[in-house]
């Protein structure tokens, strides 16, 4: 691990010069509170987009997560709080707890197939030749860029129960039961079809985040490995795995947001049916809120839904953050 | 030079600012000297209610009459009433709009629809009372009523000739039996009937002399349970087994009308008008399409029917009270309510304007089955039970997929009671 001595000096240190200069420095001042103010004004716009884009919506499903919100107070604009009532409700009914438990291992059966189908695919990536890896990378960047609505539709129309394509294969494969299969008829079919759907939408992500990690490792780690007699796997575990891990966890990270929320594709691929049975947390909040017009519970469900959330990245989070403190 | 050049300007900018006044007390909402020009008034109907040569004659009617302009948007069934709700809560709410008679009680209470007393004093006096009743919510008027419709069945008599069936059938067991030969003589589906048609199942409960509610105290639960209901559902199961229609869809998803329009569908169940949606993807097939009344137990009466209906109302927070009563007066007149009845073959809202419906195949067809016809529950709880996912649609599913009525009656009752008791 001595060759990390050998990294070129990173940008801080260049920062670190300049703001040693500022104050002992007799350049004129005003010059330098501008300079000091640049960041600031830099990270204003960013700020203010995410105030106003999310904050603001954010305290506002607070504020009627505490209030009465039905069809008669949304038309006439009256306000009636009704303290915890809302909270109160969600908790102690069965429907919550087990929608909850539902999203928390739809997500982790989401994020597990992600991964390792991701890293595989990333993996992949850089052993190819020229030529094919070029056209995986266009194949997996029009899977990222095909937007969730259209995507979800091409999958309803993929496994349509008459006439869709998935039926018709199996069904010429010779799993002739399958020809008027009706994929949406129960639980676990319909969340075959989620899955694959949000799988296949998220491989793209993580396989080119890890393609572009391995880029990093320099090549004479693998020769000083195999001198030392490392074969293919000792050689991914001790010098592959160590440079990808901070990606792998970031990326871990941040596809268990979007799994979590994966509200458009579950929505619209059946409704969160049959039966409610695979409403995940969102959705759950949807049909709550604005299908039953309930829009105080709903919210009250939004504001439970991001504390479960923050509770399941809450590991790592720190970790992440432990290791940009680590890097600096 | 220059000086006549400033005050030419000047007077210019007098006159665009006058010209700009007079703009605004047209928009400001007030009557002006020249009725309602400049003004448009914005009017939601539902997909398939009103035909478009119908509307565009009511707007040019209106037109003459008021200078105004009106604007006609086409809803969905499906979601109505969230969009509806949150259409109503905002600042510029569409004028008028169509409304479901089932969910008129639910919206009357809430609020947003306009009194329209005056309205019913003016021109409603003889509106027929049954269908009226919707719009009425504790001895106020809240809409009028427009149109109302119940189901037939449309068959595709090249199909049914195909099969060598001569007569169209009078009794369930007949049509049974006539769809069945449809199956084993030709290659079309018998009868296109998703699992969902919901509207079809409560003029099957209706036919039972069934309930889909009862009151127990002071509060409203579900009597799904009720022997009655699951003798309609067992009715309607059979006749889904000749389906190949998926049992967990409606009859809107995909359009019936448009697997119809295949002509590879030996019949539906639905409203006259769907002819129309069929027509319009095939227009080969009009002079295929028939019409009978849903054939019911024996020859003497009909099946039961849900009695769907629509009536208009006026926002409570539109801007344009009167101009929406203007044009309610004109789409409500008997010219074009009696022109509704004739290209729609819907019930108009007065039984002078009943003769109108003669020739029209769809409404005679219609017609025998109206008297023993039904709506559901006319009470503001009932509005959540229609919200998706609808109890009485999983319900429906959960018997075809081959659960007994009873445990499917099971199934959806918490969630069915819980509707119904929910706050408003």
């Amino acid at each position: 691990m001595t060759v990390q001595i050998e990294r070129p000096p990173s940008g801080t240190a260049d920062v670190r010069k300049g703001d040693g200069a500022g104050p002992g420095g007799p350049g004129p001042r005003t010059a330098s509170r501008a300079g000091a103010l640049a960041p600031y004004l830099l990270l204003l716009p960013a700020c203010v987009a995410t105030v106003l884009l999310l904050g603001w919506p954010l305290l506002k499903d607070f504020l009627l997560s505490f209030q009465n919100l039905n069809m008669t107070q949304l038309i006439q604009h009256v306000t009636e709080w009704n303290g915890i009532d809302n909270y109160k409700e969600a908790l102690t009914s069965e429907d919550f707890w087990r929608v909850t438990l539902r999203s928390i291992l739809f997500t982790a059966v989401n994020v597990a197939l992600i991964m390792v189908l991701g890293t595989l695919v990333g993996l992949l990536l850089a052993r190819l030749g020229r030529r094919m890896r070029v056209t995986l990378m266009i194949g997996l960047v029009l899977a990222w860029a095909m937007p969730v609505i259209a995507a979800t539709t091409v999958y309803q129309w993929l496994f349509a129960q008459r006439f869709g394509v998935v039926n018709w294969v199996l069904d010429r494969l010779g799993w002739h039961a399958m020809a008027d299969y009706s994929w949406t008829s129960s639980q676990m079919s319909t969340f075959f079809v989620i899955v694959v759907l949000i799988v296949w939408q998220s491989i793209p992500f993580v396989a080119i985040n890890l393609y572009a990690a391995t880029t990093t490792i320099p090549a004479e780690l693998y020769e000083a490995a195999a001198l030392d007699g490392a074969g293919a796997w000792r050689s991914f575990t001790t010098v592959t795995l160590p440079f990808l891990r901070p990606f792998l966890y970031a990326t871990t990270f941040l596809e268990i947001i979007w799994v979590f929320k994966a509200f458009v594709q579950v929505f619209a691929i059946n409704g969160g049916g049959p039966d409610r049975l695979t409403e995940i947390l969102p959705v759950y909040a949807y049909v709550e809120g604005v299908g039953n017009q309930h829009y105080g519970m709903g919210a009250a469900i939004a504001v439970l839904t991001i504390l479960i959330l923050l509770g399941l990245t809450a590991h790592y989070l720190r970790i992440v953050l432990k290791q940009e403190e680590d890097e600096l | 030079m220059k000086r006549k050049l400033i005050a030419a300007i000047g007077i210019a900018g007098m006159m665009v600012s006058i010209a700009a006044c007079g703009g605004d007390n047209g928009d400001g909402g007030g009557k002006a000297k020249d009725g309602y020009a400049g003004q448009t008034l914005t009017v939601w109907v539902m997909d398939g209610s009103s035909p478009d040569k119908w509307q565009k004659d009511v707007a040019a009617a209106f037109e003459a009459k008021t200078k105004a302009k009106v604007k006609f948007e086409i809803q969905q069934w499906n979601g109505i009433q969230q969009k509806l709700t949150t259409a109503l809560s905002e600042e510029n709410p569409p004028d008028v709009f169509e409304i479901g008679n089932t969910q008129t009680p639910a919206y009357a209470k809430t609020g947003g629809l306009a009194d329209l007393a005056d309205l019913k004093a003016s021109i409603g006096a003889d509106w027929t009372e049954s269908l009226n009743k919707s719009a009425v919510y504790e001895g106020k008027q809240y809409a009028a009523p427009w149109y109302f419709a119940n189901r037939v069945v449309l068959y595709n008599k090249k199909i049914w000739a195909e099969a060598g069936i001569k007569d169209v059938p009078r009794t369930r067991d007949e049509f049974y039996d006539a769809l069945k030969r449809i199956g084993e003589k030709t290659d079309a589906e018998p009868i296109y009937l998703p699992g969902q048609n919901w509207y079809h199942f409560v003029g099957l409960v209706i036919g039972e002399g069934g309930e889909l509610v009862r009151k127990e105290g002071d509060k409203y639960v579900s009597n799904l349970d009720d022997p009655k209901v699951a003798a309609a559902m067992e009715t309607y199961k059979k006749f889904q087994a000749l389906s190949k229609a998926p049992k967990d869809k409606d009859e809107a998803t995909p359009q019936q009308g448009e697997v119809f329009a295949k002509g590879k569908v030996g019949a539906i169940i639905g409203m006259g008008w769907e002819a129309g949606i069929a027509v319009k993807a095939n227009p080969k097939l009009e002079k295929d399409i028939g019409y009978f009344t849903i054939p019911g137990a024996t020859a003497d009466k009909p099946e039961g029917v849900f009695l769907g209906g629509s009536n208009l109302a006026v926002a409570a927070g539109s801007k344009k009270q009167e101009l929406a009563k203007e044009f309610l007066k004109i789409a409500l007149s008997d010219e074009f309510e009696g022109r509704l009845a004739e290209e729609n073959g819907v019930i108009p809202n007065k039984e002078s304007l009943q003769s109108h419906l003669k020739g029209n195949p769809a409404a005679e067809a219609a017609a025998p089955a109206a008297a023993g016809g039904g709506t559901t529950p006319l009470i503001p709880e009932w509005a959540a039970v229609e919200n998706e996912p609808n109890p009485i649609k999983a319900y429906m599913t959960a018997v075809l997929n081959g659960k007994s009525p009873a445990e499917a009656a099971k199934q959806v009752e918490g969630e069915f009671n819980k509707r119904l008791a929910q706050k408003q």
